[in-house]
């Protein structure tokens, strides 16, 4: 039953097919395909989480070519759960698509290729491959935040694509000098080549910094990021959700794969250097990050902002590069997209129904959307890092592995974000809660038309209950977070 | 961009450049097929040969015009080329896997020089989703310098 593993790419690009085929005849045909992919990739990902579960790390090779010489797919304890997330996101947006929109048949070929790219991500052990991936996510992505009505997503979109594609041009750039180096591109070969060329050969150090700089690019770590704020603000809401969830941690596990699964932990002692510039980097990420968001009055920018630091956390973890830090990163990479999705999708039902988009406007929110505010709250606290939510589990395993790593610095970062990520939720949280709204029916029923959005004038059922579903997800994951970890744990061991 | 004033420069026809495509695109085209079918064994591929023919397309409507040539390649028929091309590739996959081979294992269709064949038949699939979203893109952006009154961007 391996054969799930390459369905999960193949299912979801031959569903972005069929609304460019049959489009023309039928108009909302794109939703109800999407959907079918949805519950097809949530089959095969339980499938393929299952079978991970049972015995471990399962491997395809595509066209019967063995590897290293063909291409392989490899599922494990660290990809199965991504991809059942994966599915889940699909599903949540799909839902929260129905009502919402953008309605259009493009729109759902986009998200179909967009699923397709980032399921291969996941998937593949072959590190050409992997840059085919994200050249497939990051492309999909680009035609999706130009959903945008407004002419700044068209230019949000086009700065994406510049920044977007020289960061992929440099992951290749790397992949060549690796290629010329070993002559192979299978990941599980390359890690054995790698060891017999030497760590310090300069090809191979070119190699690592053109791979590792191209990929933080695309998670978006600080002075990288620029692109993503724009992407992540101007886009629909929909899709804010979904690239929250899905593209930069699609990008950040490919970094964990590369880092730990090609050049191993023998680089990084070999060249202590670079697991200190990460560490570096990555504070500055953190802080800067929160900084950025507390400054912001538009709320779905201060969440962008906010990834810019929650990925800071990640590219730390990798930094301090011990089990426990990695098993904090893998888990807050699952938990960062199931809050962050759900709190785009929450600003988008705010946005809906009272016509509201800054901090400022939340004033009293609370009192008249009663349900979704609670599940913003619940979001927001699990994000700043407050137990039994998931939020909490990754953060303390960070500090923990940074404890035991000895880099008290990188423990002390974290403490501040949590401090500021509470200042910037805070606000907002203070707003929807204790602050008596200033003009109370001005806005009221005012729907403004969200970017790409049919001007919907009520949320629906749908919409509400993902975000309330997100909530909930957050807590039930920080419960069952010893039994994913459970999952990730063996297969992190490999590495060290 | 909306309505600047720029002269629109109406299109001229020209014997010597509508002769010279006539003659050449037919070449270019054959020849994107051979680059197409080379994928197997030598340098070429999909990529490269959707390119080509593409060009041979974009060449002729240079040539006569793009609104006329709008009307002859209805926008239907590179919906078809698209998703039938990507297609074909899947179902080529999808079919050795229904005959109990991996993803793309060509051998398990058990026709002589099958892996070849496949490969190929792969190939023009590429090549037709090619240069289908080529010439669409080259419509489209055609198409919003001409009718930008009635939003030209619209796909």
């Amino acid at each position: 039953m391996t054969d799930a593993l390459v369905l999960l790419v193949v299912v979801p690009i031959v569903a972005s097919l069929l609304p460019v085929l049959l489009g023309g005849r039928f108009d909302r045909l794109g939703w109800y395909v999407a959907a079918a992919m949805g519950v097809v990739h949530l089959a095969l990902s339980a499938t393929v989480a299952a079978l991970v579960i049972d015995t471990g790390r399962i491997s395809y090779a595509v066209g019967g070519f063995e590897p290293p010489f063909g291409i392989e797919l490899v599922a494990d304890g660290i990809s199965a759960p991504l991809l059942v997330l994966v599915s889940l996101s699909t599903l949540g947006v799909l839902a929260y698509a129905r009502r919402a929109g953008p309605h259009s048949n493009a729109f759902y070929s986009e998200l179909s290729l967009l699923t397709a790219g980032i399921s291969g991500v996941f998937a593949t052990a072959d590190v050409f491959n992997l840059y085919v991936f994200l050249e497939i996510t990051g492309l999909a992505t680009y035609a999706l935040v130009a959903c945008g009505r407004s002419p700044r997503a068209a230019l949000a979109s086009l700065k994406y694509l510049f920044v977007g594609t020289i960061g992929a041009s440099l992951y290749l750039l790397g992949v060549g000098y690796l290629y010329i180096t070993t002559g192979t591109l299978n990941m599980a070969d390359l890690a054995v080549a790698i060891d017999s060329v030497g760590y310090t050969s300069p090809a191979v150090l070119a190699s690592f910094g053109l791979i590792v700089t191209g990929l933080l690019v695309k998670v978006a770590l600080f002075p990288l990021h620029t692109w993503q704020p724009g992407a992540y603000a101007e886009s629909p809401d929909t899709v804010s959700a979904y690239i929250s969830a899905l593209v930069s941690t699609a990008a950040a596990y490919a970094l964990i794969r590369l880092i730990f699964g090609v050049y191993t932990t023998g680089f990084l002692d070999a060249v202590p250097l670079v697991t200190d510039v990460l560490v570096a980097l990555a504070s500055v990420s953190i802080v800067v990050g929160a900084a950025l968001a507390v400054m912001q009055s538009d709320l779905k920018r201060m969440l962008a902002y906010s990834s810019v630091s929650q990925f800071g956390l990640i590219i730390a973890a990798i930094g301090i590069a011990n089990e426990t830090a990695l098993v904090g990163a893998v888990v807050h990479l699952v938990g960062h997209a199931v809050m962050k999705g759900g709190l785009f999708l929450a600003v988008g039902v705010f946005t809906v129904a009272f016509g509201v988009r800054n901090v400022d406007d939340f004033a009293g929110l609370a009192g008249r959307a009663p349900v979704v505010s609670a599940a913003f709250a619940v979001l927001a606290f699990s994000m700043v890092g407050i137990p039994p939510a998931v939020g909490f589990v990754g953060k303390w395993n960070i500090v923990v592995g940074a404890v035991e790593a000895g880099r008290w610095s990188v423990a002390v970062v974290v403490v501040v974000s949590t401090l500021l990520t509470l200042a910037y939720f805070g606000r907002v949280i203070e707003r929807m809660y204790f602050t008596a709204p200033a003009t109370l029916g001005d806005t009221e029923g005012a729907a403004v038309s969200t970017d790409g959005g049919d001007n919907v004038t009520e949320a629906s059922v749908g919409m509400r209950s993902v975000v309330v579903l997100a909530a909930v997800g957050t807590v039930v994951l920080g419960f069952v977070g010893s039994e994913l970890i459970n999952v990730i744990q063996p297969a992190l061991e490999a590495y060290f | 961009m909306s309505s600047v004033d720029r002269p629109v420069r109406a299109y001229v026809e020209s014997t010597i450049i509508m002769t010279t495509a006539r003659i050449v695109s037919p070449f270019v085209f054959t020849f994107g097929l051979f680059v197409m079918f080379h994928g197997a064994e030598s340098a070429g591929g999909g990529f490269q040969g959707g390119a080509i023919v593409a060009s041979s397309i974009i060449v002729v409507a240079f040539a006569f015009g793009i609104e006329p040539t709008r009307q002859w390649l209805d926008d239907s028929i590179f919906r078809l080329l698209i998703a039938g091309g990507a297609a074909a590739f899947a179902l080529i996959g999808l079919g050795a896997m229904a005959l109990g081979g991996a993803f793309l294992e060509y051998a398990v269709y058990n026709i002589s020089h099958g892996v070849k064949y496949g490969i190929e038949l792969v190939e023009l699939g590429i090549g037709a989703t090619v240069a289908g979203v080529i010439v669409s893109l080259f419509m489209n952006l055609a198409a919003g310098l001409t009718n930008d009154a009635d939003g030209g961007d619209e796909t």
